[in-house]
């Protein structure tokens, strides 16, 4: 074979291994979105993983419906992520709202359940209240349960559309806020980055100063760097084992938020030395000399002249730190539990999306809806990176001259 | 003059104050050897369950007290030395083409969604195995399940894609012009000098970018924990058969795991922790050599 032959069939292959490379990248958020995004609208973000049972407490009116019965209809009454339409949509006028019966899957279970499919803009259901007088929202897709004591059990919907129309006065409806949602595991997630950080970020800026300014070659400095190295190439099961033997058991943490982000610190501290060691060593020797030869101390100097120059450095290292975090899950699973829920207090556990991603996969086996909420974090991850291009593009202004 | 001696005395404390915040990285590691070491090796220590049965058994069944992770072992290297062999060589030429073939603002628009492809959480790469790679292998597989050790080695390779694209371009860029220019002037060909030239010098960045490739890969959890399988027991004789790497073994049971069970979890912990700080330390040795030379 010639040397052009040769040479164009070895460019081929470049091309080849070019193009998978890009082929999975595009694949793989392709996948996600395209899976994901029929389930992500604002009742996904807004609403809890479990379902939520609610009293809510409805002066009764007379409300005439006013659309016709064809839009009516075209209203769709479920939520489409779980349910399949049964009958109805069927008018009722004193609580102002439309209901009709789906057959609900949860989960494993499916079950017939009577939910509300339309909402009059004055109907008394949009001046709920709960037993403590706070208002509340019903929103469609709710299910009915009860009301005034009287269950909806065995009820066809016919049946269920007369018993509330004969009711007046207060009445005292019990429905369920429907789950599927993933508010409780941003949160979770935002509280774990907020916590991580507030530990790993001062540690980590004052270690790098250290490394940076203050530090002379020798063995000590070796060792840090050393050990910042191997913290780096942990992989993160490790991690969570460490934190499970260390804050869960040792210190009695339990499973719980303190753990998991006390244990993505540790994670996050070669980061943050890496990047803040980056942006400090940009900082040109000059303005350290003039400052001090302003006779301003070494400490000032640092806080004064060479820290503010860093801070889109140290900007970097956070929006880094947060991409860590949110994309963190073994560690995670191990120290801050799997429970879909907002943590009350920091010994409360509570997953965060990527944990809840992962749970959702592989014990429901729902992709969808681990899809959906890959969507999130691949638009926090995407941000992020361009965040940090922006950031990082500041620091440079120095050696641009 | 108190003044001064004041101040100075404030520095000081402060300059140690920074060193303590530096040492927490040392107390890190150390803290976290100790305890997973202390805990993993309590079993065998005190007797409970003796250590060889341990590495080559070959049955993980907590129930009737058979705890062996000889085939986790086995699944690990087979599914870590099955990703690179076919992650590395499509990131290599990817490297080559970003930073020798593709103009700069093509290169730039694919080192940018390799940035993307290395900041996608681990847990999406399970999904996307779990939704598209699990499927077709269990088309082809004889099997009736299509998690396996091929779909854990693909989740692999791909996700051991960004980390050496990035390390291997930044090393292939770093060869000084003159090496190519050299070559040039000696008549060879742009791709000649690729293969021969470029790469060459390139070898130890490229090499480091490998072995962490493969740390990553031996230490995958979560991703892999959605679609190998994780059977009971059994050595992998086929491409098609379930593994158990060691760090599923340790996620899955790890939740309500007790006594013995949860110390022999640590115990597989070490093993893994060993594998670890072998990869780490051939890093240091390679990145150190680059430096000498």
């Amino acid at each position: 074979m010639g040397r052009t032959a040769k040479d164009s069939l070895v460019k081929g292959i470049i091309y080849l291994a070019t193009g998978i490379t890009l082929s999975v990248l595009l694949s793989i958020v392709g996948f996600i979105f395209v899976k994901g995004i029929g389930l992500v609208n604002w009742d996904f973000l807004t609403r809890d993983y479990n379902e939520k049972v609610v009293y809510a407490f409805v002066e009764s009116g007379e409300v005439p419906l006013s659309i016709d019965e064809e839009s009516l209809k075209s209203k769709q009454p479920y939520d489409q992520r779980y349910e399949t339409l049964q009958e109805g949509p069927i008018y009722v006028e004193n609580i102002g709202a439309a209901i009709a019966s789906v057959s609900y899957k949860n989960h494993s279970t499916e079950r017939e359940q009577i939910v509300i499919s339309y909402i009059e803009k004055d109907s008394p259901l949009n001046g709920a209240i709960d037993s403590t007088g706070k208002a509340i929202t019903i929103g469609t897709d709710y299910i009915l349960q009860s009301i005034n004591g009287t269950d909806f059990g065995d009820m066809t919907l016919e049946e269920v559309a007369e018993t509330i129309t004969a009711e007046s006065g207060e009445l005292k409806i019990k429905v369920v806020q429907p789950g599927g949602g993933i508010k409780s595991n941003i949160i979770t997630t935002l509280y774990m980055v907020l916590l991580s950080l507030i530990v790993a970020l001062p540690l980590g800026i004052f270690g790098a100063i250290y490394l940076t300014e203050y530090a002379k070659p020798g063995r000590l400095v070796n060792a840090i760097r050393f050990a910042a190295e191997c913290l780096a190439g942990i992989p993160s099961i490790i991690f969570g084992l460490f934190g499970m033997a260390f804050f869960v058991v040792a210190m009695n943490f339990q499973i719980s938020l303190i753990s998991g982000s006390l244990t993505v610190a540790i994670i996050l501290l070669p980061v943050i030395i890496r990047s803040t060691e980056e942006a400090l060593k940009t900082v040109p020797m000059a303005f350290r000399e003039g400052s001090l030869a302003l006779g301003a101390t070494k400490l000032q100097t640092i806080f004064k002249v060479v820290l503010p120059c860093a801070v889109p450095g140290i900007a970097t290292a956070v929006l880094l730190s947060i991409g860590r975090v949110v994309g963190e899950s073994a560690a995670l699973l191990l120290t801050a539990g799997t429970v879909a829920q907002i943590p009350g207090t920091l010994f409360s556990p509570g997953s965060t999306l990527t944990v809840q991603a992962y749970y959702v996969a592989k014990e429901e086996g729902n992709i969808e809806l681990a899809c959906a909420i890959g969507i999130v974090i691949i638009v926090i991850v995407i941000v992020l990176n361009i965040l940090s291009r922006i950031t990082s593009d500041k620091l440079d202004v120095f050696n641009k001259k | 003059m108190q003044a001064i001696k004041r101040k100075k005395r404030k520095e000081t404390i402060i300059e140690g104050f920074f060193l303590i915040c530096a040492f927490v990285a040392v107390i890190s590691v150390l803290a976290i050897t100790v305890f997973v070491f202390f805990n993993g090796l309590k079993p065998f220590i005190s007797n409970s369950y003796p250590i060889w049965d341990f590495l080559t058994g070959v049955e993980w069944r907590p129930g009737s007290n058979m705890y062996g992770i000889f085939y986790m072992i086995v699944g690990s290297i087979y599914a870590t030395f099955g990703a690179i062999l076919i992650g590395v060589p499509v990131a290599i030429l990817t490297a080559v083409y970003i930073s020798e073939l593709a103009g700069s603002r093509l290169g730039k628009m694919i080192r940018f969604a390799v940035e993307l492809l290395a900041g996608i959480p681990s847990v999406l790469y399970g999904v996307f195995g779990l939704g598209i790679i699990v499927p077709y292998v269990l088309k082809i597989s004889p099997m009736a399940q299509g998690e396996s050790l091929l779909a854990t080695i693909l989740v692999l390779a791909i996700m051991i894609l960004p980390t050496v694209v990035s390390i291997s371009e930044t090393s292939i860029s770093a060869v000084p012009k003159e090496y190519r220019e050299g070559s040039y002037a000696l008549g060879a060909s742009k791709i000649q000098t690729i293969f021969k030239v470029v790469l060459p010098a390139a070898r130890s960045g490229i090499m480091t970018g490998v072995i962490l490739g493969i740390g990553r890969a031996i230490g995958e959890t979560m991703a892999v924990m959605l679609v190998c399988g994780n059977p009971i027991a059994g050595i992998p004789t086929s491409l098609f058969d379930q593994i158990r790497p060691l760090t599923t073994n340790i996620a899955l049971e790890m939740g309500y795991a007790s006594g013995v069970h949860q110390e022999l979890l640590y115990s597989t912990g070490v093993v893994l922790f060993i594998f670890i700080m072998i990869i780490n330390l051939a890093v240091n040795k390679l990145v150190k050599a680059k430096v000498g030379s």
